[in-house]
């Protein structure tokens, strides 16, 4: 399916290969060349945009596997990537930044048993009561960092480098092949799983959990499976966050990262391997240019009433989202799809 | 019109947008005069948009008027205009991050937040980097230990440490240790008063008998009020916000606690809406600590600033946070001034990392500035990163806030050597 014509399978390996021509290999070695190369032509401010785009993304596939896979709503997600976060923090704080490597996937770990506490009520509950259990998520561990004496509460919490043997990643450009290299594997992984017995199990449950309890998949097991998943991503995300900022406290982690990250995944496209990276792009460019718009329209016409040019920008931003939610429900993965299949079919689409 | 039509047609509008910001960006961060010399460039960073637009609004506006009359009016530093590259924060951690980059490759020279949280958040990168940056309104962890980073004004341990001070000399008459307790707001407003008093209180001689915490959204405090009564104090002192400080001293009046005590309030609730919201009559003689100066008052830097906000924004005129940021400019005027006579232009015009620390060593380590009396002094003092450290002390007489010292200077605490602090 979705395959240029006069493409055929012969053996069940390549059947299940996710690159199946030697143009898919061409381009995706020419993406990876020109990803991969981009520190080498982009000033370091847009090198920073890039970090923040691959952090954003590991986070956003976490998501994605939870809310587009498995169809469990999670509005707390900014507090599962505070626990990665911190986590890294602390411990590569006490143990020293060459730990790194040890603090990466324990972050991860701990997001996702933080995740699975919050996951157990999505057994009895589903749809707005499950995302209201999780905004208690969102709540509950925004307090506790904030008491907590170990996370440095209220005044934050210093977090050096990240370090991997002799190599130290101070620089944008080094922090970019560190972050888009698991942003990379992330989406590798992601994408493989949808395509395991455990993604389509995570499938059945979201389109009807009844129907796949029926057929023998264990709803509480993988309910919980997709938690743990979803907030390891995110607990990756957050080791990887704290390590570029190297400072941390609680107000990055607001209910509205929570809530724009589910944005994210609706504006890219649900339950696809692609649809988060889209997402992730689309929203991060949206808010670079948006950072210039209010100044800019300020300057150039300071006539205007007082906080008529402070609401442009939200305004826009939301408008942008509501038009894409009318005019492309299925977001911006759909388009792709019909942009690849009416390429394939040039000049003949019709 | 087909659903088509529609896609292509917002796609196009948002083409248009996005490609036409680059122009409007270009109109916005020019300088009001051709310039004469090369260009000085800075960075401001203001939450125009977001959760703190109604304070960043203001701010942005004043940090530019600001640099506008310095251009149009002084002819810029020595004949260089300022150049000022000025992006908009939203309040967002991860956007003020991306910002400070965009600075840094901009060429900027140094760059200011208007809030203590957007420098938090960017200030690991501007420290690793060694760029300068210059908070408005700081916290101890900005600066303790000192780094790159600067605070314009007082924290809200330093509030707590100038109305000791003022209240151990001027109003204590009693014999021992007077009695205080604190009621704070539960975030980092409330937490630098908490903090500074852990700090510095038994060395004051002052004795910290409850400390008591309430949300922003507090309905009512008479419960801790009354658990705080029964211990008798001699002075509450409130760091928070307008609203729920007003909610406590009416709390507080109503228990028949004041008057009979002193209340002394931090900067973050010492403002005309506190008088509006509890009544003059239950806030008469109520203490408060503030760091700049009120509109109208009798300082040589006000009709030039009263003159650019009525011409440029009205609506800011009385707005305390315009004065603090029109303030914030000319010290980083004031800077680029004194590190373009010390180390030259040349230095300066690279931009990067010599240019940087230039604009430390020869400008912000010379600063003696007096701000046109707007807030106090301006100075560094070697191992202290606030530059100003000034706040005076006001009273609330006949439903008005009305200064009763001058300048007093907070005492300087080292937070960082009491195990305790972040914790």
């Amino acid at each position: 399916m979705g395959l240029p014509c006069g493409t055929r399978n012969f053996k069940y390996d390549t059947d299940m290969a996710i690159l199946r021509t030697r143009t898919h290999w061409a381009l995706f070695i020419l993406l990876l060349a020109f990803v991969f190369t981009l520190p080498l032509y982009l000033p370091n401010r847009w090198i920073g945009v890039a970090n923040l785009i691959g952090i954003t993304l590991v986070a956003a596939t976490g998501l994605n596997i939870l809310i587009g896979y498995c169809g469990q709503l999670s509005i707390g997600h900014a507090g599962f990537i505070a626990v990665g976060a911190y986590t890294s923090a602390i411990l590569t704080n006490a143990l020293g930044g060459e730990w790194f490597m040890l603090a990466l996937p324990a972050s991860g770990i701990m997001a996702g048993l933080v995740g699975l506490i919050f996951g157990i009520p999505s057994v009895r509950v589903k749809g707005f009561y499950l995302a209201i259990t999780t905004i208690a998520g969102q709540f509950i561990i925004i307090w506790v960092i904030n008491h907590w004496g170990i996370t440095g509460g209220f005044v934050g919490i210093k977090v050096p480098y990240a370090t991997i043997g002799d190599l130290i990643f101070r620089t944008q450009a080094s922090q970019f092949y560190l972050i888009m290299g698991i942003a990379a594997l992330s989406t590798f992984f992601a994408t493989n799983l949808a395509r395991t017995r455990v993604g389509r199990a995570f499938v059945a449950v979201r389109d009807n959990d009844l129907a796949a309890e029926v057929m023998g998949v264990n709803l509480f097991s993988y309910k919980l499976l997709a938690f743990f998943i979803g907030c390891f991503f995110a607990g990756i995300a957050g080791s990887l966050l704290a390590h570029w900022i190297g400072f941390m406290n609680a107000e990055h982690f607001t209910l509205t990262e929570s809530i724009l990250y589910v944005g994210m995944i609706i504006i890219g496209g649900l339950g696809t391997t692609i649809g988060p990276i889209f997402g992730v792009i689309f929203i991060r460019l949206l808010d670079q240019g948006l950072l210039f718009l209010t100044p800019a329209i300020e300057g150039a016409i300071p006539a205007l009433p007082s906080g008529f040019a402070t609401g442009i920008a939200p305004m826009l931003f939301g408008l942008t989202i509501i038009l894409f939610l009318i005019l492309e429900p299925r977001g911006i993965a759909h388009r792709w799809v019909l942009f690849k299949a009416a390429y394939r079919l040039w000049p003949f689409s019709y | 019109m087909t659903s088509k039509k529609l896609m292509i047609a917002v796609t196009l509008c948002l083409a248009l947008i996005i490609s036409a910001l680059p122009l409007v960006s270009a109109c916005a961060s020019k300088p009001a005069e051709a310039p004469t010399k090369g260009p000085l460039k800075i960075g401001i960073s203001t939450p125009t948009t977001g959760p703190a637009a109604e304070k960043g609004s203001p701010m942005g506006h004043a940090n530019l008027d600001a640099i506008e009359y310095v251009n149009n009016e002084l002819g810029g530093v020595d004949g260089h205009p300022v150049e000022v590259m000025w992006l908009d924060n939203s309040y967002d951690a991860a956007k003020i991050v991306t910002i400070v980059n965009a600075f840094m490759d901009e060429g900027s020279l140094m760059y200011s937040t208007a809030s203590s949280k957007m420098m938090a958040s960017s200030m690991e990168i501007a420290n690793r980097a060694g760029f300068p940056g210059l908070a408005s309104f700081s916290s101890p962890i900005l600066y303790r230990p000192p780094q790159h980073i600067y605070g314009q004004l007082p924290d809200y341990g330093d509030d707590w440490g100038a109305f000791a001070s003022y209240y151990m000399k001027n109003v204590w008459k009693g014999s021992g240790k007077p009695k205080m307790a604190l009621h704070l707001l539960n975030n980092p407003t409330g937490f630098g008063a908490r903090d500074a008093a852990k700090a510095s209180a038994e060395k004051m001689g002052i004795e910290i008998i409850s400390i008591n915490e309430h949300t922003a959204t507090t309905i009512s405090e008479t419960e801790s009020l009354n658990r705080i009564k029964a211990m008798n104090p001699d002075v509450l002192y409130i760091s928070s916000t307008p609203a729920p400080t007003a909610l406590i001293i009416k709390n507080a009046y109503e228990l028949g606690m004041y008057p009979g005590m002193t209340i002394g309030l931090g900067h973050a609730s010492f403002t005309k809406a506190l008088i509006d919201i509890a009544g003059a009559d239950i806030v008469e003689g109520v203490h408060g600590v503030f760091p700049t100066v009120n509109w109208g008052d009798d300082v040589p830097g006000m009709a030039k600033m009263t003159e650019y906000v009525r011409k440029l924004h009205p609506k800011d005129e009385g707005n305390m946070d315009y004065i603090t940021s029109w303030a914030q400019s000319l010290i980083m005027v004031e800077i680029l001034r004194n590190a373009l006579k010390n180390a030259g232009y040349d230095v300066l015009a690279k931009g990067g990392p010599e240019a940087w620390e230039a604009i430390e060593t020869q400008g912000i380590h010379k600063l003696n500035y007096d701000v046109g009396g707007l807030h106090g002094p301006a100075v560094y003092t070697p191992g202290d990163n606030r530059l100003s450290k000034s706040l005076r002390i006001f009273q609330i007489k006949g439903g008005a806030i009305t200064p009763i010292t001058d300048w007093i200077d907070a005492p300087l605490i080292k937070f960082e050597e009491f195990d305790w602090f972040g914790k």
